[in-house]
């Protein structure tokens, strides 16, 4: 791993600062800053398929809802009758005690990066042999299929959703909830970041670069793509679980196709964030996250009702004036400064790539 | 520091002194104005029930304040509901009642449509202790939850088939029937499913279809096609206003002759206008109608209301819009009982509710729900081409007799 230049240190330690200081700077913003967090690691990770990979998935949104059930089935069934808990109706409420909580909670988030990342590979495994739209249309139905099939399970609610466990009554600050949840999606982001990082500097973003501009070369030249591609979808579902498992707590209600599978909105939103901000590109889906957040929250209240027409005109925007993105426009646009500066490396690479 | 970083950071710095400058949030009390939040669904599956709620809700607005408004403390106060669209979606729901609740600084909530929406706001009201009057929240499951801050004007949804079971066994000769059922995957078409369940245990019913239609309902041919087959007694649907519309498009196509049609939403999805003849005879649970008798000082009586309501929006209001009235008139009732802005003080008041609306009495039970009103079930009826509903249970508001059971589809003109 490349060591962290100086310049790079201040920029980051900067910005953790200015994470860490968020919720006290703004405390009314706690929930949007959450979320902001758990948007840009969900178009980080699809940008290490969609990006890096050349694999347009619409999946990854069957882990991000796989992990809000698991760690909430988890943090409930550790400690009482799920099937209880869930059974329509709910006659019968439970109550965790502080500590059951966040113990529920932790090693539910466990779960939810462990098991979806195993699904990822078993999946993977059948599916990733398909390529370009074939590929995008198969993952764009595992989204709804899994929808349809929580839909039906009694056992987390079926259609009637599932109510997570409600924060410690025994906490009385009613900030508390919001400073945990952003403080756990900020540790995520951290923590996907980092990673994305590594990976940026290491030999398997090559491959998967080389996937991407030709894997039948890569093949002949030796490098097992399937194997790759495997691990590489792993990586994302593990970060998207454990998105999904935050997100689950925070919003205290679990619908099938809504809020967990909801590959309508936010199986559409990660795509189109990453490639807002530049697929292919480190800072790329952060940018387009944070944008595309703010765009969301600052204007969709001002024009009720024309929101979604505003997304459908920015999506035109978006693949007509900059195909590649913010980032990739910056780097057409001013490339010397672009290309000498951010990414040494991955400008280099792809020099000699071309 | 690469120019990108700058650039980066630069817009970050920007972003964080707009919002610094934006958090001074507003009061509850505004001036002359009492501000309530709402999250609505003006777009997505639930967007015409979500216009009709927030229809009966400007409504009953607009009245209030023209009638003087609410006084607290020997002060006029008015009205004033900052509104959000929610999208249909729960998720969204939920992080827009936090943003009214902590940026708009909103301190009394009115619900937004559908259970499953409620069952996604209503931990978030609890949390931060503010008092919601919803009136379209109707699931079971939001009353067993021990919520103090969430009161409902309406009957809860297992409530709102149960009568129709009951029907069908009397005409039966208080024998058990043969149900087919076909219910939408959402909190509350689901609720209504418990209450079939229950009504068939009770009557000794047979439950021969049990199916599940998927949220974007717009095809049930296949349950259709087994009623056709295997012929109950009682076909009940429910799935909200596309359930209601999908239903009777498809069994006047198919020409599914079934003895007694039970749904729920048919005058919110303007059955009779929509379809005329072809939903005659459609039997629907409805926790109101403008027929019955009861009445109030702000608008009078049921009839009276939907004159108004016409006249202001240019339809017959179905009850989502009614019920969503009636949650003004609980809110500005309590706040003149508590006589202060104290949200406890609010809630506690809310707790106290007894009264009469044009929408029915109201008076909260232990979980919230309202315990005062019954359910209504009536049939759509026609004269020539003129349709209309008609109460016909319970006795006491029945202007038509229960036409049973419905002809077939080839004896109808």
């Amino acid at each position: 791993m490349e060591k962290v230049k100086q310049k790079d240190l201040i920029l980051y330690s900067g910005l953790i600062i200015l994470g860490l200081a968020a919720p006290y700077l703004f405390s009314a913003f706690k929930v949007q800053l959450t979320y902001l967090c758990v948007l840009i690691v969900l178009a980080m990770t699809w940008n290490l398929q969609g990006g890096e990979m050349g694999y347009n998935t619409f999946g990854n949104i069957l882990f991000y809802g796989l992990g809000m059930y698991l760690t909430a089935s988890v943090q409930v069934g550790m400690f009482f009758p799920l099937a209880e808990w869930t059974e329509s109706g709910g006659e019968k409420t439970f109550v965790h005690t502080t500590a059951q909580y966040f113990q529920g909670i932790g090693v539910g988030l466990l779960v939810s990066a462990i098991v979806p990342a195993v699904i990822a590979g078993a999946i993977g495994y059948a599916i990733l042999g398909l390529r370009g739209h074939y590929f995008a249309i198969c993952t764009l139905g595992l989204g709804i299929a899994a929808g349809e099939i929580a839909g039906g399970i009694e056992i987390i609610g079926a259609g009637q959703g599932f109510t997570t466990p409600p924060f410690p009554a025994e906490i009385v600050d009613t900030e508390a909830r919001g400073k945990f949840f952003y403080f756990l999606s900020f540790a995520l982001l951290i923590g996907t970041f980092v990673f994305v990082k590594y990976i940026y500097g290491s030999r398997f973003r090559l491959i998967l670069n080389a996937i991407r501009d030709n894997e039948d070369k890569a093949e002949a030249m030796g490098i097992q793509t399937m194997k790759y591609k495997i691990v590489g979808w792993m990586c994302s579902a593990f970060f998207c679980g454990l998105a999904g498992g935050i997100m689950g707590g925070l919003i205290g209600y679990i619908d099938s196709t809504d809020v967990a599978f909801d590959g309508r909105e936010m199986g559409v939103f990660m795509v189109l964030m990453a490639i807002l901000g530049g697929k292919g590109t480190l800072w790329g889906p952060v940018i387009g996250a944070t944008l595309f957040h703010f765009f969301k929250e600052g204007l969709w209240t001002l024009i009720l009702g024309w929101q979604y027409v505003a997304l459908g005109v920015l999506i035109v925007v978006i693949v007509v004036y900059f195909p590649e993105g913010l980032m990739g426009w910056l780097r057409e646009k001013y490339p010397e400064r672009f290309g000498e500066v951010i990414d040494d490396k991955d400008r280099k690479a792809q020099v000699e790539l071309k | 520091m690469n120019k990108i970083a700058k650039l980066f950071v630069t817009f970050i710095s920007a972003i964080t002194l707009a919002l610094v400058s934006f958090t001074s949030s507003f009061a509850k009390v505004d001036g002359e104005y009492i501000v309530l939040g709402s999250a609505i669904s003006l777009t997505g599956k639930y967007s015409s029930n979500g216009v009709h709620t927030q229809n009966g809700y400007n409504m009953a607005v607009d009245r209030i304040n023209k009638m003087g408004g609410v006084e607290v403390q020997g002060k006029k106060y008015k009205f004033e509901i900052i509104y959000y669209d929610d999208e249909s979606n729960p998720k969204r729901a939920a992080q827009l009642a936090e943003r009214l609740i902590k940026q708009d600084g909103v301190h009394y909530m009115l619900g937004p449509y559908s259970s499953g929406l409620t069952k996604a706001i209503a931990p978030v009201t609890e949390k931060y202790k503010i008092p919601m009057v919803e009136a379209n929240g109707a699931s079971r499951s939001l009353f067993t939850k021990g919520y103090k801050y969430l009161f409902a004007v309406l009957s809860p949804a297992n409530q709102y088939l149960e009568v129709a079971i009951d029907l069908a066994v009397e005409k039966n000769g208080g024998k058990g029937v043969k149900i087919a059922q076909a219910f939408e995957q959402d909190a509350f078409s689901q609720d209504v499913r418990l209450g079939i369940l229950d009504a068939a245990k009770r009557t000794g019913s047979e439950i021969i279809i049990d199916d599940k239609l998927p949220k974007e309902l717009n095809d049930m041919a296949a349950t259709l096609a087994k009623v056709k087959a295997v012929k109950p007694d009682v076909l009940v649907v429910s799935g909200h206003t596309k359930g209601a519309l999908t239903a009777i498009r498809q069994i006047s196509e198919m020409k599914v002759d079934v003895p007694m049609l039970a749904m729920t939403h048919c005058d919110a999805a303007k059955l009779s206008k929509q379809h005329g003849k072809k939903s005659e005879f459609a039997l629907c649970a409805s926790q109101w109608h403008k027929n019955l008798s009861y009445k109030d000082s702000f608008f009078g009586s049921g009839k009276k209301y939907a004159k108004d309501f016409q006249k202001e929006f240019g339809y017959d209001p179905p009850y989502q819009s009614a019920e969503s009235s009636a949650a003004l008139l609980v809110f500005k009732d309590a706040f003149e009982r508590a006589n202060s802005f104290d949200r406890d003080a609010v809630r506690d008041a809310l707790v106290d509710t007894e009264m009469q609306t044009f929408y029915g009495n109201i008076k909260f039970g232990p979980g919230g729900q309202n315990v005062a009103k019954p359910m209504i079930l009536f049939q759509v009826r026609c004269k020539g081409d003129d349709c209309e509903n008609r109460v016909v249970a319970p006795t006491k508001w029945a202007s038509d007799k229960f036409y049973h059971p419905i002809p077939k589809w080839s004896e109808r003109s």
